[in-house]
């Protein structure tokens, strides 16, 4: 790889932040001349006078009483010492513990969902294109077409009603107390396991399908190139021909769609978490919306926004380091 | 006088005609494929139920009174029950959900179409500071998380459908511009477009006449994927009640069943139904897509489907058009040395 590359890639996602970080601090103030109307909406049976005493409270609670300016410098200050704000909660948590306290309890489905998504797609996918035309390959190509037009949230529903309602086998909503509770135990991992059991099954069946319909197709394509027929004309092995040449150069299209799997790791669950009562960053994010919790959804938005673009800084050198090409493409 | 207005007329009823007949020919051609005959009929029953349905539903689905009726299970009255919370009928409502579904989905789909073209081609065929606007803003919206901002722009601005539209379009046309954009870069070197630009046409002449019609195949198919795609995701925002709190949608539907105890009390067909309806609408419009797509554009019907829209999504797919035109233009070049 390349160390010019490499130096203009970060100085991007460097950009990209901070245009992100500013939109991040414009965005409750749109429509608004005091952002203490925003974060303290008035309600009906509060009096004008009342009503310009909480304000004034707000603003100086929150940092609004000096100018628009000064305020974006302290913003920026505090984003700097990893400060994202505070929060309307009870007591004023720091809105990075709250997300530091839901984070792993999102990872725990994101993460296990993408392995899982991952390592059985590949299987599949691998077997459907040893298969191409056959009755495997047919069937991936058919489910494929049904699982992308099901949303992952009605699936949910179903294996809620069916697994958690009909059969009991699985806990339809989470127990809230198994997030207070948790202390590394076996038993505690097993509760945690058995109540992630339907999320992640929900949020995999279509990350599964999606993945053995993307490596099918990458093996396909792969095989059908002019390298893989001098290798086998060379006299290699099957399997040496498989694991050398096409699995590497398969890999290309799965890295692309892996790096998007993981920047959408801690935002995109937010109705799975909803359906399952899931105490995540989803909930968390609902929760603040509910509240008009200004300071939280805004850092969430910050963090999730700051992790997609980290996870496409590295999916971008990753993917320079497989295909050199990349980077001598980039200099033209 | 008279003349001037037959003039007009007439002249009118050409242009009618101009933009009636390619559609016509093209519903045809659809038909007569055999995946997109289905698609075409089931997104044809589910337009006469969108625009039918104070016909075709039996009872009003707004209608909250019947307190006698709850929780019925499905009979010939009441052909999928009614909800256990308010008494209303699931079918009616299934029927009068099309609605929100159908139009959400299609507004978006030609806007985003409308926006991505526009966008695409400026920063394509201009470059320059357009081109590198343009494509900053799509690198910032790639990594904003669209449900979080969803919400909280929902929050600012009131739950309307409205509202889900435009953040759809949004945040919707970047993928396609990006796809345009480079399809664009290789039509611009194309020999026409040399010839027009020598011949003195303007940039908006070339642009309009001339690269518009080389990536419209790219657009209708894309159309009518994003709408299979917006469905699904109204579907999400609805569910999370983002959608307007007075319409009936079957993402809110599935919610109204998940908070009014279908689970609980095995009502699986109050759950089912909407799903249903979220499947063949998104199903249909994603065939005739494909469909589509294998018309306009006959290189691609080797590769399966699936992994089209996939690598649409990832830009790959134009990669693909692109190392074949280039192959052609080996092949050509090679030809023409070979008769030399």
């Amino acid at each position: 790889m390349k160390k010019s590359y490499l130096i203009k890639r970060i100085i991007y996602a460097v950009f990209i932040f901070l245009i992100v970080m500013t939109l991040n601090f414009f965005i409750p103030r749109i429509g608004v001349s005091d952002p203490a109307e925003r974060y303290y909406p008035p309600q009906g049976n509060m009096s004008e006078v009342e009503y310009e005493i909480i304000k004034q409270y707000t603003r100086e609670q929150y940092g609004f009483d000096v100018s628009p300016f000064e305020q974006y410098l302290n913003y920026v200050n505090g984003l700097l010492h990893g400060d994202l704000g505070t929060s309307f909660r009870s007591g004023n948590p720091k809105v990075s513990e709250l997300i530091g306290e839901r984070l792993p309890w999102t990872l725990v489905l994101s993460v296990t969902n993408l392995i899982i998504s991952l390592f059985i797609g590949l299987i599949i996918g691998t077997i459907a294109a040893w298969k191409r035309g056959r009755w495997q390959d047919t069937t991936l190509l058919n489910l494929s077409t049904i699982s992308t037009a099901l949303p992952a949230f009605f699936i949910a529903l179903i294996l809620s009603f069916y697994f958690g309602f009909e059969l009991e086998l699985f806990p339809a909503y989470t127990n809230p107390n198994m997030v207070a509770q948790f202390d590394w135990s076996f038993e505690a991992i097993r509760v945690v396991m058995y109540n992630a059991a339907l999320p992640i099954i929900s949020m995999s069946i279509g990350g599964i399908i999606g993945y053995g319909q993307g490596t099918r197709n990458a093996v396909i394509a792969v095989t059908n190139e002019d390298f893989i027929l001098t290798a086998r004309a060379k006299g290699l092995s099957r399997n040496q021909v498989i694991f050398k040449h096409t699995l590497r150069n398969a890999m290309l299209p799965i890295v692309t769609s892996l790096g998007m799997s993981i920047s959408g790791l801690i935002g995109g669950a937010v109705i799975i978490e909803q359906i399952f009562n899931w105490n995540g960053m989803g909930t968390l994010f609902l929760e603040a919306n509910n509240t008009n919790d200004y300071p939280l959804m805004m850092g969430i938005m910050l963090f999730m926004s700051s992790f997609a673009i980290v996870a496409n800084l590295v999916t971008e050198l990753f993917y320079s380091m497989l295909d050199p090409r990349v980077t001598v493409g980039e200099r033209r | 006088m008279k003349n001037k207005l037959g003039a007009i007329g007439k002249w009118l009823g050409r242009k009618l005609m101009g933009i009636l007949k390619p559609i016509g020919s093209f519903i045809a051609k659809l038909w007569r494929h055999p995946k997109g005959r289905l698609g075409l009929i089931v997104v044809s029953v589910l337009i006469i139920c969108a625009i039918f349905a104070p016909l075709i539903a039996p009872y009003d689905p707004y209608d909250v009174t019947e307190r006698a009726a709850k929780g019925l299970s499905p009979s010939w009255s009441h052909l999928l029950g009614t909800t256990i919370t308010t008494g209303q009928d699931i079918f009616s409502m299934l029927i009068y959900g099309t609605r929100v579904s159908l139009i959400v989905g299609v507004v978006t789909g030609i806007s985003i179409a409308f926006m991505g073209a526009i966008m695409g081609i400026i920063a394509g065929y201009v470059g320059g500071a357009p081109d590198t606007i343009i494509m900053r803003v799509v690198d910032v919206m790639l990594v904003i998380p669209t449900l979080p901002l969803t919400i909280v722009l929902t929050n600012l601005f009131g739950k309307s459908y409205l509202m889900i539209i435009f953040i759809f379009v949004l945040f919707g046309w970047t993928g396609l511009a990006r796809v345009i954009r480079s399809l664009v870069l290789v039509l611009k070197n194309a020999n026409y477009v040399k010839a027009a630009e020598l011949a003195g046409a303007s940039r908006w002449h070339i642009m309009f006449k001339h690269i518009l019609p080389g990536v419209s195949h790219l657009l209708i198919m894309n159309t009518a994927l994003t709408c299979a795609g917006v469905m699904v995701a109204e579907a999400g925002l609805s569910f999370l009640g983002l959608g307007d709190p007075t319409a009936i949608s079957w993402g809110k539907m599935l919610a109204e069943a998940q908070g009014g105890g279908a689970l609980l009390f095995g009502h699986w067909w109050w759950i089912i139904a909407p799903g249903i309806g979220i499947f063949l609408a998104v199903f249909s419009f994603m065939r005739i897509g494909l469909v589509m797509e294998e018309i306009l554009n006959p290189r691609m019907k080797q590769s399966s489907n699936v992994y089209k829209i996939f690598k649409t999504l990832n830009n790959k797919y134009i990669e693909e058009v692109f190392a074949q035109m280039d192959e052609a233009d080996m092949l050509k070049t090679k030809k023409a040395g070979e008769e030399a």
